[in-house]
């Protein structure tokens, strides 16, 4: 049984260690980063693989019970709301920004060129 | 008898519908969930015109210091008395921090009895297994019961200074209420907030039910649920809140939930503040119902903070439900 325990133990510091270096680029990169995009995919990043991984380490560790089971509920909404706010933040960008070539090219894609492409 | 489905038949069912997408050929989202572009809005330039007018006469009536003596003196005297009100505050600070006990005595306040009470004897007397939640809303719920006040006056002076008082039918235009550019009728929003907001709102409830079995309470829950309202109201506009949350609602909840605190617990300083005799039994410590009145109590608080949340964000962002 020892080794069973020590496997996972193991398994679950894998994972949370997973998820502490995905943290850690998202920290870097939301400082570094200069414009709101990049520093959202950033953001984002942290809230979806980084609580994924440490949550899912914080489940190994703890086994199966109540508190994994409320554990996984914080992973589902983080997973719901936190694209649903970056794609709101997203939106708001885009109608705002006044001068968008300084930071993207836009490209006006006609609906349907993609399909002449194929051809 | 064959139970052979015709063509045009089968196309309508499930099953197709479901072979298709895994074969690739059909997108699900395709038809149903697709993003509008944001209706245009149309300028009003005779509108803007008048509201400019209106706000440069206003800043001048205000502003405009050299044909206002009061103002002037005013500005002079209050300069004056913010620095020696300043002073004074500094004085009698540095003066109370000199009379502080010095750190790790052993006859400070914060180790006399009354903390050794609570820990001992708090399960037995409140009956609840959440010391915090026996302290706040058993030995000082006095206390607490000037807190929810607090809020409730914060959101009356909120409401005399954010208010909009406008006859109805005569909203707002946008260009007022600074909403140009916000995201409307965002159907990824709505349809997120249609998976996330029942669930959130019966986290709050549990989490203000439970207050006495383990951590949460009144103003956590009811923020949770504070929290559940604004999403829901961003996601769908006023036209949908104004349906179950007007300002009649909130009045409602509001006062009859500190009414209810305070008959509460104005009942168990009448039957001895000690506790002395109370009819109302403690019940098991960890069943749902126990622990007298702060189940109630709980409830009551957590209304008056959902309320509050939401009546806040409201005001700031509309000045009016």
């Amino acid at each position: 049984m020892a080794a069973l325990e020590w496997i996972r133990f193991c398994a679950g510091g894998l994972f949370l260690l997973c998820g502490i270096v995905f943290f850690v680029f998202e920290m870097i990169g939301v400082f570094r980063f200069r414009y709101v995009m990049n520093r959202m995919h950033a953001a984002a990043m942290g809230d979806t693989l980084g609580i994924g991984f440490s949550m899912l380490g914080l489940m190994i560790l703890c086994g199966f019970n109540f508190t994994s089971l409320k554990m996984l509920c914080v992973v589902i909404f983080l997973w719901f709301s936190s694209p649903a706010s970056s794609h709101l933040i997203a939106r708001l960008e885009v109608t705002t920004d006044e001068e968008p070539e300084k930071h993207y090219k836009k490209k006006n894609i006609e609906p349907g060129e993609k399909e002449k492409e194929a051809v | 008898m064959s139970r052979k489905l015709s063509e045009e038949e089968y196309k309508k069912t499930l099953s197709y519908r479901v072979e298709q997408w895994f074969a690739g050929q059909r997108d699900p989202y395709l038809e149903h969930l697709r993003m509008k572009p944001q209706a245009e809005r149309t300028p009003e330039p005779e509108r803007e015109e008048a509201l400019r007018e209106e706000k440069k006469e206003r800043l001048d009536k205000v502003y405009r210091i050299s044909d206002n003596r009061p103002v002037k003196l005013f500005e002079k005297l209050y300069r004056i008395f913010c620095i020696a009100f300043c002073f004074f505050l500094v004085a009698m600070l540095l003066i109370a921090v000199s009379f502080l006990p010095s750190y790790g005595e052993d006859e400070k306040p914060v180790n006399n009895e009354v903390s050794r009470r609570y820990i001992e004897k708090g399960l037995q007397e409140t009956g609840a297994v959440n010391i915090v939640t026996g302290m706040i809303l058993d030995y000082r719920a006095f206390d607490t019961l000037g807190e929810s006040h607090v809020l409730f006056a914060a959101t009356c002076t909120v409401l005399i200074l954010l208010r909009h008082d406008k006859k109805k039918g005569e909203r707002d235009t946008e260009e007022e209420s600074d909403r140009v550019y916000e995201p409307k009728n965002d159907v990824i929003l709505q349809m997120v907030t249609k998976v996330l907001v029942p669930p959130i709102i019966l986290f709050g409830i549990y989490v203000i039910l439970c207050g006495h079995l383990g951590p949460g309470g009144g103003f956590s829950g009811g923020a949770v649920i504070g929290a559940g309202l604004i999403l829901y109201l961003n996601a769908f506009g006023f036209a949908k809140t104004e349906k179950f949350f007007s300002e009649k609602t909130y009045k409602v909840l509001s006062v009859s939930a500190l009414g209810c605190y305070c008959l509460a617990k104005s009942y168990s300083f009448y039957t001895g503040a000690n506790h002395i005799e109370s009819v109302i039994p403690l019940g098991t410590p960890g069943a749902i119902l126990s622990s007298g009145l702060i189940l109630v109590l709980n409830i009551c608080v957590g209304i008056v903070v959902a309320g509050t949340m939401y009546t806040f964000y409201v005001m700031f962002r509309k000045g009016g439900y």
